[in-house]
Protein backbone atom coordinates (compact mmCIF):
# COMPACT_ATOMS: atom_id res chain seq x y z
CA UNK A 1 0.00 0.00 0.00
CA UNK A 2 1.34 3.35 -0.94
CA UNK A 3 0.84 6.31 1.28
CA UNK A 4 0.06 9.70 -0.39
CA UNK A 5 1.24 12.40 1.34
CA UNK A 6 0.64 14.74 -1.30
CA UNK A 7 -3.33 14.18 -1.50
CA UNK A 8 -2.77 15.41 2.66
CA UNK A 9 -1.28 18.29 1.46
CA UNK A 10 -3.44 18.96 -1.39
CA UNK A 11 -6.46 18.64 0.58
CA UNK A 12 -5.97 20.22 3.86
CA UNK A 13 -6.66 23.63 2.97
CA UNK A 14 -10.17 22.28 1.81
CA UNK A 15 -11.09 20.21 5.13
CA UNK A 16 -9.56 23.22 7.09
CA UNK A 17 -12.77 25.13 5.42
CA UNK A 18 -14.98 22.04 6.70
CA UNK A 19 -13.39 22.52 10.80
CA UNK A 20 -14.25 26.33 10.01
CA UNK A 21 -17.80 25.16 9.52
CA UNK A 22 -17.44 22.49 12.81
CA UNK A 23 -16.43 25.09 15.09
CA UNK A 24 -18.98 27.31 13.85
CA UNK A 25 -21.76 24.50 14.56
CA UNK A 26 -20.26 23.73 17.54
CA UNK A 27 -20.27 27.32 18.63
CA UNK A 28 -23.79 27.95 18.01
CA UNK A 29 -24.87 25.05 19.17
CA UNK A 30 -23.40 25.25 22.37
CA UNK A 31 -23.99 28.42 23.16
CA UNK A 32 -27.68 28.18 22.20
CA UNK A 33 -27.60 25.19 24.51
CA UNK A 34 -26.09 26.90 27.34
CA UNK A 35 -29.01 29.45 27.43
CA UNK A 36 -31.52 26.20 26.98
CA UNK A 37 -29.67 24.50 29.26
CA UNK A 38 -29.43 26.90 31.87
CA UNK A 39 -33.44 27.43 31.81
CA UNK A 40 -34.46 23.82 31.54
CA UNK A 41 -31.55 23.25 34.62
CA UNK A 42 -33.92 25.26 37.00
CA UNK A 43 -37.39 24.49 35.90
CA UNK A 44 -36.22 21.16 36.70
CA UNK A 45 -35.87 22.37 39.91
CA UNK A 46 -38.82 24.32 40.15
CA UNK A 47 -41.90 23.89 42.66
CA UNK A 48 -44.00 24.00 39.91
CA UNK A 49 -44.71 20.76 38.84
CA UNK A 50 -45.63 21.06 35.54
CA UNK A 51 -42.93 23.04 34.61
CA UNK A 52 -40.61 20.50 36.38
CA UNK A 53 -42.42 17.85 34.40
CA UNK A 54 -41.92 19.63 30.98
CA UNK A 55 -38.54 19.68 31.79
CA UNK A 56 -37.59 16.25 32.54
CA UNK A 57 -39.53 14.92 29.50
CA UNK A 58 -37.55 17.00 27.56
CA UNK A 59 -34.28 15.66 29.26
CA UNK A 60 -35.18 12.32 29.15
CA UNK A 61 -36.44 12.34 25.71
CA UNK A 62 -33.09 14.02 24.23
CA UNK A 63 -31.23 11.73 26.28
CA UNK A 64 -32.88 8.59 25.66
CA UNK A 65 -32.43 9.26 21.87
CA UNK A 66 -29.96 8.95 19.28
CA UNK A 67 -28.29 12.17 18.20
CA UNK A 68 -28.65 10.71 14.88
CA UNK A 69 -32.07 9.90 14.95
CA UNK A 70 -32.76 13.51 16.07
CA UNK A 71 -31.09 15.38 13.85
CA UNK A 72 -33.47 13.21 11.48
CA UNK A 73 -36.60 13.90 13.21
CA UNK A 74 -35.53 17.38 13.13
CA UNK A 75 -34.28 17.76 9.36
CA UNK A 76 -37.66 15.98 8.40
CA UNK A 77 -39.99 17.40 10.55
CA UNK A 78 -39.18 21.27 10.59
CA UNK A 79 -39.53 21.84 6.63
CA UNK A 80 -43.43 20.24 7.54
CA UNK A 81 -44.13 22.74 10.54
CA UNK A 82 -42.67 25.95 8.82
CA UNK A 83 -43.79 24.79 5.46
CA UNK A 84 -40.58 25.07 3.19
CA UNK A 85 -37.31 23.36 2.44
CA UNK A 86 -34.90 24.40 5.43
CA UNK A 87 -31.50 24.65 5.08
CA UNK A 88 -28.91 22.15 6.70
CA UNK A 89 -27.26 24.88 8.49
CA UNK A 90 -30.59 25.89 10.52
CA UNK A 91 -31.18 22.38 11.30
CA UNK A 92 -28.01 21.35 12.08
CA UNK A 93 -27.59 24.10 14.70
CA UNK A 94 -31.10 23.33 15.85
CA UNK A 95 -30.55 19.58 16.63
CA UNK A 96 -27.36 20.42 18.14
CA UNK A 97 -28.65 22.73 19.91
CA UNK A 98 -31.76 21.35 21.66
CA UNK A 99 -29.27 17.97 22.26
CA UNK A 100 -26.63 20.10 24.25
CA UNK A 101 -29.41 21.92 25.91
CA UNK A 102 -30.43 18.90 27.58
CA UNK A 103 -27.11 17.85 28.70
CA UNK A 104 -26.03 21.46 30.17
CA UNK A 105 -29.61 21.05 31.74
CA UNK A 106 -28.44 18.51 33.79
CA UNK A 107 -25.09 20.09 34.01
CA UNK A 108 -26.60 23.14 35.57
CA UNK A 109 -28.97 21.48 37.65
CA UNK A 110 -26.10 19.73 39.09
CA UNK A 111 -23.81 22.33 39.93
CA UNK A 112 -26.89 24.28 41.31
CA UNK A 113 -27.75 21.30 43.93
CA UNK A 114 -24.17 21.85 44.57
CA UNK A 115 -24.32 25.30 46.73
CA UNK A 116 -25.36 25.02 50.00
CA UNK A 117 -28.84 25.79 50.96
CA UNK A 118 -27.76 28.25 53.66
CA UNK A 119 -27.17 30.75 50.28
CA UNK A 120 -30.66 30.10 49.34
CA UNK A 121 -32.40 31.02 52.40
CA UNK A 122 -29.93 33.71 53.72
CA UNK A 123 -31.18 35.43 50.03
CA UNK A 124 -34.43 35.03 50.71
CA UNK A 125 -34.68 35.99 54.64
CA UNK A 126 -32.55 39.49 53.34
CA UNK A 127 -36.42 40.49 51.12
CA UNK A 128 -34.72 39.00 47.70
CA UNK A 129 -36.94 37.17 45.75
CA UNK A 130 -35.96 33.20 44.31
CA UNK A 131 -35.21 34.51 40.91
CA UNK A 132 -32.73 37.43 42.05
CA UNK A 133 -30.68 35.08 44.54
CA UNK A 134 -30.71 32.96 41.66
CA UNK A 135 -29.24 35.27 39.83
CA UNK A 136 -26.99 37.14 41.98
CA UNK A 137 -26.40 34.23 44.58
CA UNK A 138 -26.79 30.86 43.10
CA UNK A 139 -26.04 30.76 39.54
CA UNK A 140 -22.49 32.72 39.93
CA UNK A 141 -21.41 30.42 42.43
CA UNK A 142 -22.58 27.45 40.18
CA UNK A 143 -21.69 28.58 36.81
CA UNK A 144 -17.85 28.60 38.39
CA UNK A 145 -17.80 24.80 39.56
CA UNK A 146 -19.25 23.55 36.46
CA UNK A 147 -16.89 24.87 33.96
CA UNK A 148 -15.22 21.72 33.73
CA UNK A 149 -18.29 19.65 32.92
CA UNK A 150 -19.16 22.28 30.17
CA UNK A 151 -15.67 21.71 28.98
CA UNK A 152 -16.46 18.25 28.32
CA UNK A 153 -19.73 18.89 26.77
CA UNK A 154 -18.02 21.43 24.53
CA UNK A 155 -15.75 18.47 23.36
CA UNK A 156 -18.62 15.88 22.85
CA UNK A 157 -20.87 18.06 20.71
CA UNK A 158 -17.76 19.12 18.28
CA UNK A 159 -17.03 15.51 17.92
CA UNK A 160 -21.00 14.40 17.79
CA UNK A 161 -21.17 17.35 15.20
CA UNK A 162 -19.59 14.85 12.83
CA UNK A 163 -23.34 13.54 12.38
CA UNK A 164 -24.55 15.90 10.55
CA UNK A 165 -22.75 14.76 7.64
CA UNK A 166 -25.79 12.71 7.17
CA UNK A 167 -27.69 15.70 6.09
CA UNK A 168 -25.50 16.96 3.40
CA UNK A 169 -24.20 19.71 5.81
CA UNK A 170 -20.16 20.21 5.00
CA UNK A 171 -18.77 20.36 7.94
CA UNK A 172 -15.13 18.61 8.06
CA UNK A 173 -16.53 14.90 8.07
CA UNK A 174 -18.45 15.14 5.20
CA UNK A 175 -15.68 17.25 3.37
CA UNK A 176 -13.79 14.50 4.38
CA UNK A 177 -16.32 11.96 2.11
CA UNK A 178 -16.66 14.17 -0.50
CA UNK A 179 -12.72 14.30 -1.29
CA UNK A 180 -12.64 10.75 -1.04
CA UNK A 181 -14.98 9.78 -3.11
CA UNK A 182 -13.03 12.11 -5.97
CA UNK A 183 -10.07 10.52 -5.00
CA UNK A 184 -10.18 7.51 -3.13
CA UNK A 185 -7.72 8.08 -0.35
CA UNK A 186 -9.78 6.77 2.64
CA UNK A 187 -6.69 6.05 5.03
CA UNK A 188 -4.84 9.33 4.31
CA UNK A 189 -8.32 11.47 4.53
CA UNK A 190 -9.39 10.12 7.33
CA UNK A 191 -6.17 10.06 9.40
CA UNK A 192 -6.04 13.92 9.02
CA UNK A 193 -9.87 14.35 9.62
CA UNK A 194 -8.89 12.63 12.68
CA UNK A 195 -6.19 14.88 13.14
CA UNK A 196 -7.72 18.34 12.47
CA UNK A 197 -10.43 16.88 15.51
CA UNK A 198 -7.74 16.19 18.11
CA UNK A 199 -6.07 19.34 17.43
CA UNK A 200 -9.28 21.20 17.96
CA UNK A 201 -10.42 19.32 20.83
CA UNK A 202 -6.98 19.37 22.62
CA UNK A 203 -7.09 23.51 22.13
CA UNK A 204 -10.62 23.15 24.30
CA UNK A 205 -9.67 21.07 26.97
CA UNK A 206 -6.44 23.23 27.37
CA UNK A 207 -8.61 26.73 27.32
CA UNK A 208 -10.86 24.85 29.42
CA UNK A 209 -8.05 23.99 32.15
CA UNK A 210 -6.85 27.47 31.82
CA UNK A 211 -10.28 28.81 32.90
CA UNK A 212 -10.56 26.50 35.62
CA UNK A 213 -7.03 27.69 37.12
CA UNK A 214 -7.81 31.23 36.37
CA UNK A 215 -11.44 30.65 38.52
CA UNK A 216 -9.51 28.86 40.57
CA UNK A 217 -6.53 31.15 41.92
CA UNK A 218 -8.95 34.15 41.49
CA UNK A 219 -11.61 32.66 43.37
CA UNK A 220 -14.33 36.10 43.30
CA UNK A 221 -16.12 37.88 40.95
CA UNK B 1 -45.20 43.43 66.90
CA UNK B 2 -45.18 39.19 65.81
CA UNK B 3 -48.30 37.52 66.41
CA UNK B 4 -47.55 33.47 66.93
CA UNK B 5 -51.24 31.71 66.61
CA UNK B 6 -51.83 28.16 67.47
CA UNK B 7 -48.80 26.80 65.14
CA UNK B 8 -48.18 23.98 63.89
CA UNK B 9 -45.45 22.20 61.56
CA UNK B 10 -45.16 18.91 60.63
CA UNK B 11 -41.71 17.73 58.38
CA UNK B 12 -43.79 14.72 56.67
CA UNK B 13 -44.93 12.20 59.67
CA UNK B 14 -42.93 14.42 62.30
CA UNK B 15 -45.00 16.65 64.37
CA UNK B 16 -41.91 19.32 65.15
CA UNK B 17 -44.36 22.13 66.74
CA UNK B 18 -47.47 21.32 68.25
CA UNK B 19 -49.65 24.48 68.81
CA UNK B 20 -47.48 27.85 69.89
CA UNK B 21 -48.68 30.51 71.08
CA UNK B 22 -47.05 33.51 71.52
CA UNK B 23 -46.83 37.27 71.11
CA UNK B 24 -43.44 39.62 70.96
CA UNK B 25 -43.94 43.02 71.84
CA UNK B 26 -41.73 45.79 70.01
CA UNK B 27 -38.39 46.68 71.36
CA UNK B 28 -38.53 43.36 73.38
CA UNK B 29 -35.92 40.76 73.37
CA UNK B 30 -37.21 37.65 73.09
CA UNK B 31 -34.62 34.02 74.22
CA UNK B 32 -35.62 31.32 73.15
CA UNK B 33 -33.84 27.79 75.28
CA UNK B 34 -34.44 24.17 75.05
CA UNK B 35 -33.11 21.06 74.25
CA UNK B 36 -32.02 20.22 70.46
CA UNK B 37 -34.73 18.99 68.44
CA UNK B 38 -37.44 20.80 70.44
CA UNK B 39 -37.96 22.75 67.43
CA UNK B 40 -36.41 26.19 68.44
CA UNK B 41 -35.00 26.81 64.97
CA UNK B 42 -38.40 26.19 62.92
CA UNK B 43 -40.03 28.50 65.11
CA UNK B 44 -37.73 30.71 64.32
CA UNK B 45 -37.69 30.06 60.14
CA UNK B 46 -41.80 30.16 60.41
CA UNK B 47 -41.42 33.39 61.62
CA UNK B 48 -40.19 34.89 58.45
CA UNK B 49 -41.60 32.32 56.31
CA UNK B 50 -38.38 29.83 55.99
CA UNK B 51 -41.02 27.31 56.75
CA UNK B 52 -44.63 27.47 56.09
CA UNK B 53 -46.17 26.42 58.88
CA UNK B 54 -48.83 23.14 58.07
CA UNK B 55 -51.71 24.95 60.70
CA UNK B 56 -52.04 28.37 62.85
CA UNK B 57 -51.05 31.84 61.82
CA UNK B 58 -48.40 34.34 62.24
CA UNK B 59 -48.64 38.07 61.81
CA UNK B 60 -45.61 39.98 61.88
CA UNK B 61 -46.17 44.12 62.46
CA UNK B 62 -49.48 43.91 61.40
CA UNK B 63 -48.84 42.00 58.33
CA UNK B 64 -50.14 38.52 58.08
CA UNK B 65 -48.20 35.92 56.22
CA UNK B 66 -50.69 34.81 53.63
CA UNK B 67 -49.18 35.42 49.96
CA UNK B 68 -45.87 35.37 48.08
CA UNK B 69 -46.13 39.64 48.16
CA UNK B 70 -46.65 39.35 51.72
CA UNK B 71 -44.07 36.99 52.19
CA UNK B 72 -41.26 38.92 50.65
CA UNK B 73 -42.75 42.03 52.71
CA UNK B 74 -42.31 40.78 55.77
CA UNK B 75 -38.82 39.09 55.08
CA UNK B 76 -37.99 43.09 54.14
CA UNK B 77 -38.93 43.74 57.89
CA UNK B 78 -37.08 41.06 59.51
CA UNK B 79 -33.69 40.61 59.44
CA UNK B 80 -31.91 37.00 60.20
CA UNK B 81 -28.76 35.60 61.66
CA UNK B 82 -27.67 31.96 60.90
CA UNK B 83 -25.25 29.78 62.76
CA UNK B 84 -23.53 28.98 59.99
CA UNK B 85 -23.31 32.83 59.08
CA UNK B 86 -24.45 31.61 55.48
CA UNK B 87 -22.18 35.30 53.51
CA UNK B 88 -22.06 34.79 50.04
CA UNK B 89 -18.86 34.03 49.16
CA UNK B 90 -18.28 35.21 46.02
CA UNK B 91 -18.39 38.76 47.11
CA UNK B 92 -16.68 40.97 49.10
CA UNK B 93 -17.93 42.23 52.48
CA UNK B 94 -19.51 45.28 51.46
CA UNK B 95 -20.90 43.31 48.67
CA UNK B 96 -22.22 41.14 50.78
CA UNK B 97 -23.82 43.88 52.67
CA UNK B 98 -24.88 46.26 49.91
CA UNK B 99 -26.66 43.56 47.50
CA UNK B 100 -30.09 42.81 49.37
CA UNK B 101 -30.51 47.01 49.76
CA UNK B 102 -29.86 47.51 45.71
CA UNK B 103 -31.96 44.67 44.78
CA UNK B 104 -34.80 44.71 47.13
CA UNK B 105 -34.89 48.61 48.49
CA UNK B 106 -33.45 49.68 45.04
CA UNK B 107 -31.14 52.29 47.02
CA UNK B 108 -29.18 53.57 44.88
CA UNK B 109 -25.13 52.43 45.11
CA UNK B 110 -23.26 55.10 46.67
CA UNK B 111 -26.20 55.68 49.28
CA UNK B 112 -25.85 51.67 49.65
CA UNK B 113 -22.06 51.99 50.19
CA UNK B 114 -22.37 54.67 52.69
CA UNK B 115 -25.01 52.28 54.99
CA UNK B 116 -22.89 49.75 54.72
CA UNK B 117 -19.72 51.68 55.63
CA UNK B 118 -21.66 52.70 59.03
CA UNK B 119 -22.85 49.65 59.74
CA UNK B 120 -19.18 48.09 59.55
CA UNK B 121 -18.01 50.84 61.66
CA UNK B 122 -20.70 49.38 64.20
CA UNK B 123 -19.40 46.30 64.12
CA UNK B 124 -15.85 46.73 64.60
CA UNK B 125 -14.71 45.92 60.54
CA UNK B 126 -14.18 49.29 58.94
CA UNK B 127 -10.92 48.00 57.65
CA UNK B 128 -12.50 45.09 56.04
CA UNK B 129 -15.15 46.30 53.36
CA UNK B 130 -13.32 44.72 50.83
CA UNK B 131 -12.20 41.19 52.12
CA UNK B 132 -13.80 38.35 51.00
CA UNK B 133 -15.63 36.05 53.57
CA UNK B 134 -12.99 33.54 53.79
CA UNK B 135 -10.35 35.76 54.66
CA UNK B 136 -11.70 36.26 57.76
CA UNK B 137 -12.20 34.55 60.71
CA UNK B 138 -15.85 33.24 62.50
CA UNK B 139 -16.07 36.15 64.64
CA UNK B 140 -15.93 38.46 62.17
CA UNK B 141 -17.84 37.02 59.43
CA UNK B 142 -20.79 36.31 61.46
CA UNK B 143 -20.52 40.18 62.57
CA UNK B 144 -20.40 40.79 58.65
CA UNK B 145 -23.74 38.73 58.67
CA UNK B 146 -25.66 40.85 61.20
CA UNK B 147 -23.86 44.28 59.33
CA UNK B 148 -25.92 42.60 56.12
CA UNK B 149 -29.12 41.80 57.68
CA UNK B 150 -29.09 45.42 59.46
CA UNK B 151 -28.17 46.98 56.10
CA UNK B 152 -32.07 46.19 55.22
CA UNK B 153 -33.34 48.51 58.32
CA UNK B 154 -35.27 45.47 59.83
CA UNK B 155 -37.59 46.52 62.52
CA UNK B 156 -37.13 42.80 64.01
CA UNK B 157 -33.82 40.21 63.74
CA UNK B 158 -34.02 36.73 64.50
CA UNK B 159 -30.48 34.99 65.77
CA UNK B 160 -30.23 31.40 65.09
CA UNK B 161 -27.68 29.94 67.31
CA UNK B 162 -25.35 33.03 66.09
CA UNK B 163 -22.65 31.85 68.54
CA UNK B 164 -22.65 28.04 68.50
CA UNK B 165 -20.10 27.56 65.29
CA UNK B 166 -17.40 29.94 66.88
CA UNK B 167 -14.28 29.35 68.28
CA UNK B 168 -14.81 30.36 72.51
CA UNK B 169 -12.40 33.33 72.19
CA UNK B 170 -14.56 35.09 69.95
CA UNK B 171 -18.44 34.39 71.31
CA UNK B 172 -17.88 37.60 73.03
CA UNK B 173 -17.39 40.24 70.16
CA UNK B 174 -20.97 39.37 68.27
CA UNK B 175 -22.37 38.90 71.32
CA UNK B 176 -21.30 42.56 72.09
CA UNK B 177 -23.19 43.58 68.74
CA UNK B 178 -25.98 42.09 69.71
CA UNK B 179 -26.12 43.33 73.06
CA UNK B 180 -25.75 46.77 71.59
CA UNK B 181 -28.65 46.72 68.72
CA UNK B 182 -30.32 45.20 72.03
CA UNK B 183 -30.17 48.32 74.27
CA UNK B 184 -30.70 50.32 70.95
CA UNK B 185 -34.20 48.88 71.16
CA UNK B 186 -34.19 46.25 68.35
CA UNK B 187 -37.14 43.99 68.78
CA UNK B 188 -35.17 40.47 69.03
CA UNK B 189 -35.79 36.87 69.14
CA UNK B 190 -32.66 34.42 69.96
CA UNK B 191 -32.24 31.30 69.84
CA UNK B 192 -28.78 30.70 71.69
CA UNK B 193 -27.20 28.55 74.25
CA UNK B 194 -25.78 31.84 76.19
CA UNK B 195 -27.72 31.79 79.60
CA UNK B 196 -25.32 34.74 80.73
CA UNK B 197 -26.15 36.38 77.81
CA UNK B 198 -29.82 35.56 77.89
CA UNK B 199 -29.80 36.65 81.75
CA UNK B 200 -27.82 39.83 80.83
CA UNK B 201 -30.00 41.06 77.62
CA UNK B 202 -33.43 39.14 77.61
CA UNK B 203 -36.48 40.61 78.36
CA UNK B 204 -38.52 37.24 78.10
CA UNK B 205 -37.45 34.11 78.04
CA UNK B 206 -39.18 30.80 76.27
CA UNK B 207 -38.48 27.22 77.11
CA UNK B 208 -39.54 24.74 74.67
CA UNK B 209 -39.29 21.20 74.54
CA UNK B 210 -40.91 18.26 71.71
CA UNK B 211 -42.55 21.18 69.98
CA UNK B 212 -44.42 23.25 72.84
CA UNK B 213 -43.58 26.19 74.89
CA UNK B 214 -43.69 25.02 78.28
CA UNK B 215 -42.54 27.67 80.11
CA UNK B 216 -42.18 31.40 79.70
CA UNK B 217 -41.44 34.60 81.81
CA UNK B 218 -38.32 37.14 82.88
CA UNK B 219 -35.00 35.72 83.02
CA UNK B 220 -35.06 35.68 86.51
CA UNK B 221 -38.04 33.46 86.98
CA UNK B 222 -37.06 31.26 84.63
CA UNK B 223 -33.66 30.61 85.83
CA UNK B 224 -33.92 30.78 89.22
CA UNK B 225 -37.48 29.87 90.02
CA UNK B 226 -38.39 27.18 87.28
CA UNK B 227 -41.92 26.32 87.77
CA UNK B 228 -41.96 23.26 85.18
CA UNK B 229 -40.46 20.04 85.99
CA UNK B 230 -38.77 19.59 82.53
CA UNK B 231 -37.03 23.42 82.89
CA UNK B 232 -35.64 22.66 85.70
CA UNK B 233 -34.42 19.24 84.52
CA UNK B 234 -33.25 21.17 81.35
CA UNK B 235 -31.44 24.10 83.12
CA UNK B 236 -29.66 21.68 85.53
CA UNK B 237 -27.56 20.17 82.94
CA UNK B 238 -26.68 23.22 81.26
CA UNK B 239 -26.04 26.23 83.75
N1 LIG C 1 -36.32 20.37 56.80
C1 LIG C 1 -36.57 19.39 57.68
N2 LIG C 1 -37.04 18.21 57.26
C2 LIG C 1 -37.33 17.22 58.14
N3 LIG C 1 -37.18 17.33 59.45
C3 LIG C 1 -36.72 18.48 59.95
C4 LIG C 1 -36.38 19.58 59.08
N4 LIG C 1 -35.95 20.60 59.84
C5 LIG C 1 -35.99 20.18 61.11
N5 LIG C 1 -36.45 18.91 61.19
C6 LIG C 1 -36.68 18.14 62.41
O1 LIG C 1 -37.51 18.87 63.25
C7 LIG C 1 -37.11 18.74 64.60
C8 LIG C 1 -36.89 20.08 65.21
O2 LIG C 1 -35.79 20.69 64.57
P1 LIG C 1 -35.22 22.11 64.96
O3 LIG C 1 -34.06 22.35 64.06
O4 LIG C 1 -36.32 23.10 64.96
O5 LIG C 1 -34.75 21.87 66.45
P2 LIG C 1 -33.88 22.82 67.37
O6 LIG C 1 -34.64 23.00 68.61
O7 LIG C 1 -33.48 24.03 66.63
O8 LIG C 1 -32.61 21.91 67.66
P3 LIG C 1 -31.06 22.34 67.78
O9 LIG C 1 -30.85 22.87 69.15
O10 LIG C 1 -30.34 21.05 67.58
O11 LIG C 1 -30.77 23.33 66.70
C9 LIG C 1 -35.89 17.83 64.60
O12 LIG C 1 -36.29 16.55 64.92
C10 LIG C 1 -35.40 17.91 63.19
O13 LIG C 1 -34.78 16.71 62.82
MG1 LIG D 1 -31.64 24.79 65.83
Amino acid sequence: MNFDFDLIVRSFPLLLVGAGVTVQITAFSVSLGLLIGMFVGIARLSNTWIIKALAAVYVDFIRGTPLLVQIFLIYFALPIIVGQRIDPFIAAITACSINSGAYVAEIFRGGIQSIDKGQMEAGRSLGMTWGQTMRHIILPQAFKRIIPPLGNEFIAMMKDSSLVSVIGFEELTRRGQLIIARTYGSFEIWLSVAFIYLIMTFTISRLVDYLERRYKIDDRH
Amino acid sequence: MIDIKNVHKHFGKLHVLKGINAHIAEKEVVVIIGPSGSGKSTLLRCINYLEEPTEGEIVVDGIPLTNQANINKVREEVGMVFQRFNLFPHKSVLENIILAPMTVRKTPKSEAIKIAQDLLVKVGLADKEHAYPEQLSGGQQQRVAIARALAMKPKIMLFDEPTSALDPEMVKEVLDVMKSLAHEGMTMVIVTHEMGFAREVGDRVLFMDEGRLVEEGSPEEIFTHAKEERTKSFLSKIL
